[in-house]
């Protein structure tokens, strides 16, 4: 039996534009287009890309109870922002499993929207509640040093929103919630716009100069820009500690679900962390690869590829806090049966430290 | 997709450019078009003998990996060294740069296996 996939309302472009379109998460998504995933993903880096992440889910959730229910499901404290911010958090299980990671745009003071991956929305419908605006919209992401230039050639209003900022404005009379956000590790903007009126922006901001990329950039990029991907750096048995993004955890909030289990593993030290590898070579390290050091299995990859930049092969990882392992020691990482050899590299990988 | 008559192909979408007992080996351009973009080739050694079928190296991308296959038996007698330095000539110049190694023939009666550019476009067709 199949199941049908969903396609976004820009799907008809993206076949257009020339894009291999692959499933993913239950979509059918463009993958890349024309020039490829290594070109898209250098001009994320050095200019500006367009992805279509309209799969990603948005729940709305309304009322004079709406801040409470958020401050009390996910891990983040909404006291350090403000309506008109966005904000990073987490949904955890009793356990302090990360159940899914979001960006929560809080609108106005009753007034959120709360972003799951596309796979996790029911999840956190069953946490916080709300109503499920998924279908109605799409939701554009311009990244890269250039997004702004260019997107300003469109909407100046939508150019001059700032980073974790959200607003909402109309482009070309069309309402629009617009977020300083995104994935890549580089300046951007997520713009949301019913989808009637997606097709026709996402041409604009083409034929402005924003290059259309696929998931296969949207990938590489993100993880040279060591953020987590949930169902790899985050999930079952995996606690935001773990994965280095205590800074997530609201810890003066009197209740947040899993803070419980949380507090006890702060007080022990997380038992594994989250850590990033170079490949010494050319060879894309990959996920599930066993991690070996000093003759020992120190851990596990959770995420590898190839890095466009850097032009070898990146991983993050987790390693057990006991194997002390120091930044710059040796390993070795199983790809297919065979072991690559690589350093424990602090991550983002990109953009590179100050030597 | 451009599958040059003077060619011969494997169903592995490996081609082979025979020049007497020598054969050039490299992967179709259909083949580098469902990969995408090739990031990293793992090329046998001169001197290694290989099998009709048999595993000679591996062709990455960066979203799968597909490996390659001796279209011919023989003795490795040469290695493309600049497509291991810049992968990405596979994608541009299947049949050109971007070509793997070059495979000393024992038994050219064996190069009757391999597909005419019209059987290997049938192939691809379907």
């Amino acid at each position: 039996m199949t199941t049908e996939l969903k396609r976004t309302a820009l799907y008809d472009l993206h076949v257009d534009l020339g894009a291999k379109i692959v499933e993913f998460g239950g979509w059918d998504m463009p993958l890349s287009y024309g020039t490829g995933t290594v070109a898209e993903h250098r001009a994320c880096r050095e200019g500006a890309v367009i992805f279509d992440v309209s799969h990603l889910g948005t729940v709305e959730v309304r009322g004079a109870d709406a801040y409470e229910l958020l401050q009390t499901a996910l891990t983040n404290d909404l006291a350090k922002v403000s309506p008109g911010r966005a904000q990073y958090t987490h949904l955890l299980d009793e356990e302090a499993s990360v159940l899914d990671d979001i960006i929560v745009w809080w609108r106005g003071e009753d007034s959120f929207d709360v972003m799951p991956n596309a796979s996790n929305t029911s999840r956190v419908i069953d946490a916080i509640g709300g109503v499920d605006v998924t279908s109605s919209r799409c939701v554009l992401a311009v990244q890269g040093p250039k997004a702004k230039e260019l997107v300003a050639r469109v909407s100046p209003e939508a150019a001059a929103i700032g980073r974790f900022r959200v607003e909402a404005i109309t482009i070309d009379g069309t309402p629009c919630v617009v977020a300083g956000t995104g994935y890549t590790g580089e300046d951007g903007l997520e713009i949301a716009i019913p989808n009637e009126a997606a097709p026709a922006l996402f041409s604009r901001l083409v034929e402005a100069g924003v290059i259309p990329a696929g998931l296969g950039a949207r990938d590489t990029l993100r993880l040279e820009a060591g953020l987590p991907l949930h169902g790899h750096e985050l999930g079952a048995g995996i606690t935001p500690l773990q994965a280095g993004l205590g800074w997530v955890v609201g810890w003066d909030k009197p209740a947040f679900r899993g803070r419980e289990a949380l507090l006890v593993e702060r007080e022990q030290g997380p038992r594994r962390l989250l850590r990033g590898f170079k490949g010494l070579g050319r060879q894309p390290l990959r996920d599930h690869g066993v991690i070996t050091a000093g003759g020992g299995v120190v851990g596990e990859t959770t995420s590898g590829n190839f890095s466009p930049m850097l032009e070898c092969g990146i991983a993050l990882g987790f390693v057990d806090t006991d194997a002390q392992i120091q930044n710059g020691a040796p390993v070795s990482i199983e790809v297919r049966g065979r072991s690559v050899d690589a350093v424990v590299e602090p991550f983002p990988f990109w953009p590179p430290k100050e030597r | 997709m451009q599958i040059p008559e003077n060619l011969r192909y494997s169903s592995d979408h490996e081609w082979a450019l025979v020049e007497g007992n020598r054969v050039r080996v490299g992967i179709t351009d259909y083949a580098q078009d469902a990969l995408g973009d090739v990031v990293f080739v793992d090329l046998p050694s001169v001197g290694a003998e290989v099998a009709i079928g048999g595993v000679i190296g591996e062709v990455e991308s960066t979203k799968s990996v597909s490996e390659i296959y001796a279209p011919v038996a023989g003795v490795v007698v040469a290695v493309n060294d600049e497509a291991a330095s810049t992968p990405d000539a596979l994608n541009s110049d299947p049949y050109g740069s971007g070509w793997l190694c070059e495979i000393e023939i024992s038994d050219p009666a064996a190069l009757e296996a391999l597909l005419d550019a019209a059987a290997y476009k049938d192939l691809t067709d379907h």
